[in-house]
């Protein structure tokens, strides 16, 4: 009994693991500055455009309110942790990587794959990498 | 009974986490599932020669488009998405951010990384046809720009292209709304 609850934590844990992500995607993100700051775009970026950073530079150089601002730092802050899961969880999966999918030719996301099917073995430190890149 | 009891757990410990971002998950997946490329979607498309035959015919005047360009667009990997955008401009509208967003998540998981995509843009026929193949091209210009900058996705895995009203959606209601799309394509890799 003992030995089927701990199994039963342990895969309440794993199950648990990606909806912990410290990070948002990017429509996530966008909702949120669309709802928080959708009055202070249309007043003080009507022409601004979404690439090259242009509704997020704008705003911040922009006389907003306390709720957009609150929200752009906290999605700045998310989408720069995002970036940062992504370029490295290579290395922080790197045993993984060796220990899991030895055979796994690198590139394309191959290696990504297989270390999600491989999910339930891998390490705490690597699968947290991976949900933080919005890599599930 | 032990394997069917830790299911039943799994199961009901992974309900609330499906349903928090059902929405987005979906929506996300939806675009992945489209564009994912498998043996049986492999066809062979030339984009910028397909711009340039779509340039020729546009050139060559009378009001509506005669036919479609290809039809080797249906048997690759694709989702068509309505994005608005100014009138008359390649300026992507607000509401339309969260579709772009979507876009890149879709692109960034490990199911399309590394695919090369192309970005489509199309008009209906309403107006001139080259003013729309100019138009589209710069819409669908304006969606790369966005995934590539802003979303983080690498440059050298898009390319973007314009076919003006050229490859018609619903070439039976050449003005319908249906026709103003902008399409993504998975070539592969």
């Amino acid at each position: 009994m003992r030995r089927l609850l701990s199994a039963i934590a342990i895969a309440m844990t794993l199950l648990a693991a990606p909806a912990q992500a410290q990070t948002i995607g990017y429509a996530d993100a966008i909702d949120i500055l669309s709802k928080s700051c959708g009055a202070d775009i249309q007043k003080h970026c009507a022409s601004a455009t979404l690439a090259n950073f242009g509704i997020g530079d704008c705003l911040s150089s922009s006389p907003i309110s306390n709720t957009c601002s609150t929200a752009l730092t906290r999605v700045t802050a998310s989408l720069q942790a995002r970036a940062e899961a992504q370029a490295n969880a290579e290395r922080i999966c790197a045993t993984d990587v060796r220990r899991l999918c030895p055979m796994t030719e690198a590139g394309r996301g191959r290696i990504l794959r297989c270390l999600l099917k491989a999910a339930p073995s891998a390490s705490d430190a690597c699968n947290t990498a991976i949900t933080n890149a919005g890599w599930r | 009974m032990m394997t069917r009891l830790l299911m039943a757990i799994a199961c009901a410990v992974a309900l609330p986490i499906a349903t928090a971002d059902a929405q987005t998950t979906l929506t996300r997946n939806q675009i992945v599932n489209s564009l994912y490329q498998t043996e049986g979607t492999v066809a062979r498309l030339d984009p910028i020669a397909l711009e340039r035959e779509a340039a020729v015919r546009a050139a060559s005047g009378g009001d509506n488009a005669t036919g479609p360009l290809s039809d080797n667009f249906r048997r690759l990997p694709q989702i068509s998405m309505e994005i608005n955008f100014d009138r008359g401009s390649a300026r992507i509208k607000p509401e339309s951010y969260h579709a772009v967003g979507l876009i890149a998540d879709a692109i960034h998981t490990p199911y399309l990384m590394g695919q090369r995509l192309v970005v489509v843009g199309h008009t209906d026929a309403t107006g001139g046809r080259e003013l729309n193949l100019r138009l589209s091209k710069e819409r669908a210009a304006s969606v790369m720009n966005a995934l590539t900058t802003t979303f983080n996705v690498p440059p050298s895995q898009m390319v973007a292209i314009g076919l003006g009203e050229e490859q018609l959606e619903d070439p039976g209601n050449p003005d319908a709304a249906i026709n103003r799309r902008v399409q993504i394509i998975n070539l592969g890799q």
